[in-house]
């Protein structure tokens, strides 16, 4: 098992229970809510970085490698879409939003780890 | 309906734009903020992969790929009408998450009984199942919200 993919679902599932169990007990988007998507935020930078070193040190991507790089480049965009629609309107329902992050950035980096090991089919 | 749309004068343009109190902003407001969210997601990923399908094997399906393009198109058309305020906005929504539901009972049913029409994955393939069935249940729930938000509705 890659252990970047071990982390990153890591910090996923950490920050989209944080989030949820926030929405559960009625909090808008607090400090907490808010340093756990941005934890996903860094480890995606740090997974970009090891991605690059990786490549660079002869561990090719398998699968298509644009097609890797566009998830990846679209994955570090979502916890930033979702910080910015979160803090428009600071209810619990944000939380939810903030959540939803953590989840997608989850799948996407599921899919990015079958691109990588060469068995993606889409 | 243009025409209409076209002679507005700039003042309501203006009311329309107002950032509070008209009722109409009430759809991007509380659960309507994760639905949209949850479509903007949708949108992004089917608008990836139907442009990734069309651009590298387009000749493979060329019936599931528009289909593929088809939903990409409906997500973000809902997308953004449910993020808009105003009569028109909500009518476009509904529409658009209509088809959306109509797209993938219709695709979902198709690529059970006919697999050979549809030999490759598309967001609406076997009711969405590779997205975790949310193309399913998020018709729905647009549409229930839409209902429980239809303009002239006294809030509570």
């Amino acid at each position: 098992m890659d252990p970047f993919f071990l982390v990153g679902t890591l910090v996923c599932a950490l920050s989209a229970v944080v989030c949820i169990g926030a929405a559960v007990l009625r909090q808008p988007p607090n400090d907490i809510t808010i340093l756990s998507v941005a934890a996903v935020e860094l480890f995606l930078l740090a997974y970009t970085v090891g991605a690059v070193v990786r490549q660079v040190t002869g561990e090719p991507v398998l699968g298509e490698a644009w097609e890797f790089w566009g998830y990846l480049l679209t994955a570090l965009l979502v916890p930033v879409g979702a910080f910015w629609w979160s803090i428009l309107e600071r209810t619990r329902w944000s939380n939810l939003v903030l959540a939803a992050a953590g989840l997608t950035v989850f799948v996407m980096l599921f899919r990015m780890e079958q691109i990588w090991d060469g068995v993606a089919g889409l | 309906m243009r025409n209409r749309h076209e002679a507005t004068p700039p003042g309501s343009r203006a009311q329309q734009g107002a950032p509070s109190g008209a009722a109409g902003t009430s759809r991007a407001t509380g659960p309507g903020r994760l639905l949209i969210a949850v479509y903007g997601v949708f949108a992004l990923a089917a608008t990836a992969r139907a442009s990734f399908q069309i651009a590298t094997k387009f000749g493979e399906a060329p019936l599931a790929y528009i289909l593929s393009a088809v939903a990409a198109v409906v997500y973000i058309v809902a997308t953004v009408s449910l993020a808009r305020a105003g009569a028109r906005a909500y009518r476009v929504s509904v529409v658009a998450v209509t088809i959306e539901l109509v797209g993938v009972v219709a695709v979902g049913l198709l690529s059970v009984f006919d697999a050979q029409a549809f030999p490759s994955e598309t967001v609406w393939s076997a009711f969405g199942r590779g997205y975790g069935f949310v193309p399913l249940i998020l018709p729905i729930l647009g549409l229930l919200w839409l209902r429980r938000n239809r303009p002239g509705r006294p809030r509570d």
